[in-house]
């Protein structure tokens, strides 16, 4: 039995007239990493409030089918119970401070407070999560005054702390920096290898390619592919659909109608385009 | 940009070691005492001793001045003048001006309201001096206060300064499109109308947002909830309640049989 399972799920939210999500069948493993991309529109946002419990105990809206997370089904849950299962982040970092603290130490603290951790217990899990997304030197800063990608990483670390099993990502690195990118990636990458179940919606490709167990393809709320990132991400079927793909697979694509790119699968970042283009039998000679 | 909305300055003083409820109801003896005791000094003795002293106490006697002189003897003067003036008691005329005139009786009772004032605004400005906004919450919310009402206070204190700056982005970006916002008072006015949109609306999104952020934190958690920082309350605030609790049964009850 799959840890996260969506059976036939179709959504409509209270004031829309078609449905958001159709007809989805998704299942995840324990511990596993999954990508979710989709041009604007696709229901990716959608999915992950399905996932963390908010479609439909939060929006309400019709729902059909049946969730389930760990063995529990949403159906039969309260939100309250299911967000300490459940972890979500979402896009816009300003809008998840919580605005009742006055530092990033009590910010990321203030969902253990709510739990009801033990003082000691609470200081020492958010020195570690601080630490984990390297985020310790700004403890006593106020988190109104950090910038958009700091406050991105105030509010994944403000989720990472309460350990939830399944970890739902919107978005999370739509404000950083190539290097705070490819920290979030790695954080992620190290929780899901510890057993954390993780559903991130990225554009960023490159990343995705080489960090994430499996993508997960998704068009007007409905899957579209789904596989291992280096099938998904080269299918031709994604630029048709308006998904946005590596600049690589791009090159490639077009080199593979000259005749100059020789291998049978298409690059999706820098280093396999490289290799693929001066391997033997690539083609990047002429 | 202002960070947020708070007055308090941290310290180490004796009345910033004092239970958020013990300085709250301090607040409300100080308060209740100045209105109801039955002796006429009351309230001035309040106001000129007792309050400096314990602003003093909580090592905020610059920070407290400064408010008084700026804020607290303006508005307590102009309380006074208002009622001084148009009080309609007394005969004893001591002072006139045109049509205006201040009788003994009507200058007596505008001097000892505006004082009471004075002792209100001061005791509730080293209040705020002295207190953490979310040290006075968390202690309140652990004493049985709805957690919701507590943020909804809490927070109120930090976001309002940040829609004060987003409101100055959206007349930035309003301006450079090329709406006028300098002039007249009609033009001012007329300006704020594209305001008002974008910064409503924004707002009620933002809300949606925000609710959702603080429910994946387990906000609505039946847990019971507990505290990241410690709050005193020793063996002295319990004390001290019993006092003041003691000191404002003791004026009402003065008032009640004095009168």
């Amino acid at each position: 039995m799959a840890f996260v399972n969506f059976q036939n799920v179709t959504y409509k939210y209270p004031l829309t007239k078609t449905p958001v999500l159709k007809n989805i069948n998704l299942q995840v493993n324990e511990g596993e990493f999954i990508a979710v991309m989709g041009p604007n529109g696709a229901g990716k946002s959608t999915l992950c409030y399905a996932l963390a419990g908010f479609v439909p105990h939060f929006f309400k809206g019709e729902i059909s089918g049946e969730i389930e997370v760990d063995g529990k089904k949403s159906s039969e849950s309260t939100l309250d119970e299911w967000v300490l299962n459940v972890g979500l982040a979402f896009q816009n970092p300003f809008n998840q401070i919580s605005g009742a603290k006055y530092t990033v130490f009590e910010e990321i603290a203030f969902g253990l407070e709510n739990i009801g951790v033990p003082r000691n217990e609470m200081k020492d899990r958010v020195d570690e999560a601080m630490a984990l997304t390297g985020i310790r030197d700004l403890a006593d800063r106020s988190p109104y005054s950090l910038s958009g990608g700091q406050q991105q990483r105030v509010a994944l670390t403000s989720i990472l702390v309460m350990r939830p099993r399944l970890l739902v990502l919107d978005e999370p690195t739509s404000q950083m920096d190539p290097i705070g990118t490819r920290e979030v990636f790695g954080v992620v990458r190290k929780m899901a290898e510890e057993g954390m179940t993780v559903v991130m919606v990225e554009h960023k490709v490159e990343w995705i390619a080489h960090f994430a167990d499996r993508v997960i393809a998704l068009n007007e709320g409905q899957v579209l592919m789904e596989g291992k990132p280096n099938e998904v991400l080269t299918a031709d079927l994604l630029p048709e659909k308006g998904f946005g793909i590596s600049r690589y697979t791009s090159v490639a694509r077009q080199a593979q109608q000259q005749g100059l790119w020789k291998q049978k699968q298409l690059p999706v970042t820098l280093f396999e385009a490289a290799e693929g283009f001066t391997s033997k039998g690539g083609g990047g000679s002429n | 940009m202002p960070e947020r909305l708070s007055f308090h300055i941290k310290r180490d003083s004796a009345l910033h070691h004092l239970n958020p409820l013990t300085k709250l109801l301090l607040v409300l003896t100080l308060i209740l005492t100045a209105f109801l005791a039955p002796f006429y000094w009351t309230p001035h003795i309040l106001a000129v001793l007792f309050i400096p002293l314990l602003s003093m106490l909580g090592k905020v006697g610059r920070e407290y001045f400064s408010t008084a002189i700026r804020l607290i003897l303006p508005a307590a003067t102009f309380l006074f003048a208002m009622q001084a003036f148009f009080q309609p008691v007394g005969e004893e005329i001591i002072f006139e001006f045109y049509f205006l005139d201040i009788t003994r009786e009507s200058f007596l009772f505008a001097f000892s309201n505006a004082m009471r004032i004075v002792v209100m605004v001061s005791a509730f400005t080293i209040f705020l001096l002295t207190t953490h906004p979310s040290e006075l919450m968390s202690d309140l919310t652990r004493r049985g206060l709805p957690g919701q009402f507590a943020y909804v206070i809490i927070s109120t204190l930090q976001i309002l300064p940040q829609m004060q700056a987003k409101a100055q982005t959206i007349i930035s970006a309003q301006r450079s499109r090329g709406l006028e916002t300098e002039g007249g008072f009609f033009k001012r006015a007329g300006a704020l109308v594209p305001l008002i949109g974008p910064l409503v609306f924004g707002s009620l999104v933002e809300v949606e947002e925000r609710a959702i952020a603080i429910e994946a934190r387990g906000f609505t958690s039946k847990h019971v909830k507990t505290s990241l920082h410690e709050i005193p309350d020793t063996s002295t605030d319990k004390l001290l309640r019993w006092f003041l609790t003691a000191l404002i049964l003791a004026s009402i009850g003065l008032r009640i049989w004095l009168s």
